[in-house]
């Protein structure tokens, strides 16, 4: 049952809102222990893939399986295995920060002093502890995604999801995120993240997977998908940019624009 | 929203414009003509609007909001009868209003202008009250969100009041209104006049409203402010049911006097003025249209003011204080674990949360109005005096159990990425519950208990006491079904005394009437034989209400972790 090599693998998946597909048949693989990066521009589906890997949005057909067993057929299981972080920053803005981390602990039947050790510790190394007891409401984006990442992290699950978890955050803040993430993939557990920082996933990842357009383009080992370039210039070629920014349309639209203009 | 969809033309595009026009401050040149005017520094590319304000049709504003509503309703059954029922409830409202103000003509003059004073009063105040306080009636846009445009804050208003008379309420408000020309002029220049009047009468409602949202909604930014503001909210509803007060204690008296007494102190407010005009068709009504005119000018004015305020006024509030870290009271009674976690949320967001107070406050507001102007009724009289307040009170509390997940919002989604079975649902509602039945049960005790005081009989604070939590338990039971089958958003920004978001104005609607008649409905074998007299049977009113809640919360367990998605995206949406 959960001898499977892969933490995350989807077939099909597929969801479409209205006319819009916005995930068109996604087979998503992640092999287990490694530090995944979901990277592709923006409403190529990566949010929708999360959110149904997640059990957050019902998939409208395919299947998922995490370390083996189905999200939508064994939620208890797969649930207590997963850590997540969303998109947005939506957390419960009325609980000061050990609240909210407690909060999390009891609702997952922690008992109450292993909550409040690991709340201690998490706010200790996530740099929260001065701002423990202020309300969520008044944080700021880092600090949301630090508490955020606490609370995901707060039951040990074995796979973690963070939708943009770099996104808004100061280089500070980031370096922690990234200090406690690597820890943690480190003793064998899993990190799928999405991200358009390309940068940033090549130096974190040593697995990616390039949505574009509600499909996967490109998966695999960073170094087989970038291929002996960077990861950016491997992207846009898979995405099918214009990567020089002056394509067919780039010198003739746009002449109004810039100060030198008329 | 993109500057295409504004339609925003920069002036002086067409070869007819050269130049700026007289009263255009921003100062720029026209096509090919920027040098050497005053302030002519931005460049004079082609036709771009590079420094000053362009001009914009207030009809732009009408086709956006139409534009949003539609939006808001495709591809979404729930929300499309929701709003099919906002507009026959609307066209109802209408209707009925209208023949009804029409019909003042078959009563005597004086009268029939004393009402009309009173009802035009009852309009103005219901539209300046009404959009912070009932389910979505005002889904105006959010003006910061024009803000980047290159408007000025005069087209801006203008747009603003466009799109404030698109909309199903504003023309159903106007029509009813339109009633009283039929009703109270007398010969052509009383129909004339009253047709200014109503318009007159109505531009004052919508600017009031307006500026009365705007002005809070610079407050609402700040979240001292809005946590301030939920007090003035409890004001607004006691003042609410002022006349509600006034009217009980004088028409046993007579009703035409007392009808008289306040019309004729009404007669000089603004709305009064509009009423009386319509009567009255000559040079006095001329004379008070013109002052009705000025006071709109005058509103008007103060709501430019107020939204140039609010489009530069920032959210100044990151520097919080800390809260005490305390475990709460419900805490060491309950056993570790997902019942006391979010009990003791919802404890703690009952406090914080500006919602949560505004609710409480309110529903223990009205409560308490409600049980005094019953009190002071003449005629029934009997144990019903204090069964019928404490379970009016027990049904406000109820109601605000009728979308449990609302307050969380898009927070919800930590819960449900925990909850793996009915059971864990089931228990989240319960916590819930559990939450609202530690200060409702002594609140509604309390209540039993003046009320009895107030009713001359001490001893029957026990069955309405007994009755009034019986009517709680099937309150929430009904709640709670109607949380996992009709939920809806609860904005968290801006708009924050509003029921629902956008669009989610019907089926918030839904929700509370359906809680309500199924709440009513199934409280009826415990409420009717006690109010019969058959006073023993309070002393089942617990455990019918326990077993209804029980199985209310059964039931939407299940029926909340079948659908949990679709309850997450419900209540997740706006703001």
């Amino acid at each position: 049952m959960t001898d499977s090599a892969e933490a995350v693998r989807t077939q099909r998946l597929f969801k479409r809102f209205g006319q819009q597909v916005a995930v068109g048949g996604v087979d998503l693989v992640v092999p287990r222990g490694s530090f995944a990066g979901l990277v592709g521009p923006n409403g190529a589906g990566k949010t929708t893939t999360l959110s149904m890997v997640t059990g957050l949005l019902r998939p409208d057909d395919g299947a998922i399986h995490i370390d083996g067993l189905d999200v939508w057929r064994d939620p208890v299981a797969v649930k207590a295995r997963i850590g997540v972080l969303p998109e947005g920053l939506r957390l419960f803005e009325r609980l000061s920060g050990r609240e909210l981390l407690s909060y999390n602990g009891q609702l997952r039947g922690i008992p109450k002093t292993e909550v409040e050790r690991r709340t201690e510790e998490l706010l200790r190394v996530m740099d929260l502890a001065d701002s423990a007891d202020k309300l969520v409401v008044d944080y700021s984006t880092g600090m949301r995604k630090k508490i955020g990442l606490a609370a995901a992290l707060l039951h040990n699950p074995r796979v973690l999801f963070l939708d943009e978890p770099f996104e808004g955050v100061d280089p500070v803040s980031a370096n922690t995120l990234t200090e406690v993430l690597r820890r943690y993939t480190a003793s064998g557990a899993t990190v799928v993240f999405s991200s358009h920082v390309m940068d940033l996933v090549e130096r974190l990842c040593d697995w990616v997977s390039v949505m574009s357009r509600g499909q996967i383009v490109a998966q695999g080992p960073l170094d087989q998908v970038r291929a002996g370039r960077s990861l950016n210039e491997a992207f846009l070629g898979l995405v099918g940019a214009r990567g020089e920014g002056h394509g067919q349309d780039g010198g003739e639209g746009l002449s109004w624009l810039g100060a030198t203009s008329a | 929203m993109a500057g295409r969809d504004l339609g925003v033309n920069g002036q002086g595009t067409g070869p007819g414009t050269d130049g700026p026009l007289p009263g255009d401050t921003g100062g720029f040149g026209g096509d090919g003509r920027g040098v050497g005017l005053p302030g002519a520094s931005a460049p004079a590319g082609n036709g771009s609007p590079a420094g000053g304000a362009v001009r914009v049709s207030p009809l732009i504003f009408v086709r956006l909001k139409l534009r949003l509503i539609a939006g808001n309703l495709r591809g979404n059954g729930v929300r499309l009868a929701g709003f099919i029922f906002t507009v026959i409830a609307a066209i109802a409202v209408a209707t009925f209003g209208f023949l009804g103000l029409s019909a003042l003509r078959f009563a005597p003059d004086d009268v029939a202008v004393d009402v009309g004073v009173v009802l035009f009063t009852i309009f103005l105040v219901s539209w300046a009250v009404g959009p912070l306080l009932v389910f979505g009636l005002d889904d105006t846009l959010d003006p910061s969100r024009l803000a980047l445009f290159p408007l000025r804050t005069g087209q801006l208003a203008a747009g603003m009041f466009a799109t404030s008379i698109t909309g199903v309420w504003p023309i159903a408000t106007l029509i009813l209104m339109s009633g009283a020309i039929a009703g109270l002029a007398g010969g052509i220049g009383g129909v004339l006049l009253g047709v200014v009047a109503v318009l007159l009468q109505f531009a004052l409602c919508i600017v009031t409203s307006r500026l009365i949202t705007t002005a809070l909604s610079g407050v609402m930014r700040t979240r001292r402010g809005r946590d301030v503001l939920a007090i003035s909210v409890i004001f607004f509803v006691l003042a609410g049911q002022l006349p509600n007060l006034l009217l009980n204690g004088g028409f046993s008296a007579d009703p035409g006097r007392m009808l008289h007494a306040i019309a004729s102190v009404l007669r000089w407010t603004p709305p009064g003025m509009a009423a009386h005009a319509i009567a009255d068709g000559g040079l006095v009504a001329v004379a008070e249209l013109v002052v009705l005119a000025a006071l709109v000018l005058v509103i008007g004015r103060l709501w430019i003011a107020a939204l140039r305020k609010a489009l530069v006024t920032t959210d100044a509030s990151t520097e919080g204080a800390s809260v005490r870290n305390s475990r709460g009271v419900l805490a060491r009674f309950l056993p570790d674990g997902q019942l006391a976690a979010v009990a003791t949320k919802e404890l703690k967001y009952a406090r914080r949360d500006p919602r949560g107070r505004v609710v409480w406050f309110t529903s223990v507001a009205v409560t308490g109005v409600m049980a005094f102007s019953l009190s002071r009724g003449e005629g029934a009289g009997g144990i019903g005096l204090v069964v019928g307040p404490a379970c009016l009170g027990a049904v406000m509390i109820a109601l605000q159990s009728a979308n449990s997940f609302g307050i969380d919002g898009r927070s919800l989604w930590m819960n449900s990425v925990v909850y793996g079975t009915g059971r864990a649902w089931r228990t989240d509602l319960a916590g819930r519950h559990l939450a609202v039945a530690t200060i409702a049960t002594p609140l509604l005790g309390l209540l039993a208990v003046l009320a009895a005081l107030l009713a001359g009989n001490p001893l029957w604070a026990v069955p309405g006491a007994l009755t009034a939590w019986g009517v709680l338990g099937v309150g929430l039971g009904v709640g709670a079904m109607t949380s996992v089958l009709v939920p809806y958003s609860v904005p968290e920004r801006l708009n924050a005394f509003t029921g629902a978001v956008p669009g989610q104005g019907g089926i918030a609607f839904v929700a509370s009437f359906g809680a309500m008649i199924g709440g009513g409905l199934l409280a009826l074998p415990v409420t009717v034989p006690i109010l019969l007299g058959v006073t023993w049977v309070s002393a089942l009113a617990v455990p019918y209400g326990l077993l209804v809640s029980w199985a209310g919360r059964r039931m939407a367990g299940d029926i909340g972790f079948r659908r949990y998605p679709e309850l997450v995206g419900a209540v997740s949406q706006g703001s």
